[in-house]
């Protein structure tokens, strides 16, 4: 039973029209044996012209008096991005982090919404959401040492007991990664639970894929990018050492 | 060809591959900078420029509407001071008039009097002028008279006494 499972499983895959760019000259530079461009980063590569003109588009020609819902649209996108940070970061945040948490919130969904196209997500790449997770921690590592000064950063591991200390060190490295893999692997287990679908259903693969797609693709990429901008947030707020 | 789930490695689904995390590293960067540039900034700039253009705005409205009501209040004023001006100059008016009034009618009453007083002066001195005539006429004519009737015995005296006893009559009735 379980061999003949394997035995069909050994035909299905979940790749995607994209292919990997291999790179041979970089294999001893990263010491690596394929290193290559992933699918995953020509998927970004995508989400940039998307995007890139997206933004062009809505933020050039603006009026005082907005005159089109272009403008509207594009006020609406800055103006909540800014109020989402000024509400869980402070006033004084605003302005740095605003930018951050728009442009990662809006790769972010672009990546997770990139299954609807048939493409692979880049989310769905444990590199990728690693590296976000990566600028979470030296954010909350420069926050920390910003507020409290590398004195008051390493005394922090210690609070508010020395025994502590495993547990802070584990919690530091522990949110940016769990923050990761959650988006990684809601977005994983999406693409795997859509390619198994498919792949059941094969040729009726009809309305039942476009339902679940509704769920796994639109409703989760929106959902998981919401929950990854948020978590960025209050993990830098809440590493804001200062006692205001 | 054809990767399967089976070989997870290909499918690069857990790994950590280097290039991968440079590459989105830069991406987000880019993604970053086009937002902030392209969107963020210039978003942030006209709403901005609206908020001043807002509060301008209101404030000269304010202005324009403290104005509003400063003129107001001094027409209002000006309005019931020329009112009270007007109700003044009427009652002087009133006053004047009255007064005036009561001088003609004085007046008229003055020279109604005088006259009334000239006329009867004037009728007294005729009448005393008439009454005195009459008393010469009367007496000459007694005289005359009685010269006739009586020319033989009475003596010029007596004469004299019994005319003025008859004149001194006649000027009573």
């Amino acid at each position: 039973m379980i061999q003949s499972a394997a035995k069909l499983m050994a035909d299905f895959t979940i790749e995607g029209p994209l292919r990997s760019i291999p790179l041979p000259f970089l294999n001893d530079l990263l010491g690596e044996e394929n290193a290559c461009i992933a699918e995953s980063v020509v998927s970004q590569w995508i989400i940039m012209v998307v995007l890139g003109v997206l933004f062009f588009v809505l933020g050039r020609n603006l009026k005082v008096k907005p005159e089109s819902k272009r403008q509207v649209i594009a006020e609406w996108i800055v103006s909540f991005f800014d109020d989402s940070v000024e509400t869980s970061m402070g006033q004084h945040y605003r302005r740095n982090y605003a930018p951050y948490i728009g442009a990662l919130f809006c790769f972010c969904i672009l990546s997770c919404l990139m299954g609807l196209f048939g493409l692979r997500n880049p989310t769905a790449d444990v590199s990728v959401t690693g590296t976000w997770g990566l600028i979470t921690f030296a954010l909350v590592l420069f926050t920390k040492i910003r507020t409290g000064g590398v004195k008051g950063y390493l005394h922090s591991f210690i609070e508010p007991l020395p025994f502590m200390l495993p547990f802070n060190i584990i919690g530091d490295f522990a949110n940016p990664i769990s923050q990761a893999m959650r988006l990684f692997g809601n977005n994983l287990s999406g693409m795997v639970i859509g390619g198994l679908i498919y792949f059941a259903l094969g040729n009726l693969a009809i309305a039942v894929p476009a339902v679940l797609s509704l769920y796994f693709d639109l409703f989760s990429a929106v959902i998981q990018s919401y929950i990854f901008c948020t978590l960025t947030m209050s993990y830098v707020a809440m590493a804001d050492m200062s006692s205001d | 060809m054809g990767m399967t789930l089976m070989e997870a490695d290909t499918l690069q689904l857990v790994n950590i591959n280097p290039s991968t995390i440079i590459f989105t590293l830069i991406n987000t960067l880019i993604i970053l900078l086009l937002y902030r540039f392209f969107l963020h900034n210039p978003v942030m700039k006209i709403l901005e420029e609206r908020k001043q253009k807002i509060g301008s705005e209101m404030k000269a409205a304010e202005d324009a509407q403290a104005e509003a009501e400063a003129v107001k209040a001094e027409y209002t004023q000006k309005l019931q001071e020329s009112k009270e001006e007007a109700a003044q100059i009427v009652s002087a008016a009133v006053k004047r008039a009255g007064e005036r009034e009561n001088q003609i009618i004085a007046e008229a009453q003055q020279e109604a009097a005088d006259l009334k007083k000239k006329a009867e002066e004037s009728i007294e001195l005729e009448k005393k002028k008439a009454i005195n005539e009459i008393k010469d006429q009367i007496s000459d004519i007694v005289i005359m008279a009685s010269e006739k009737v009586i020319e033989k015995e009475i003596s010029k005296s007596d004469n004299e006494a019994l005319i003025n006893s008859f004149i001194a009559n006649v000027g009573n009735e």
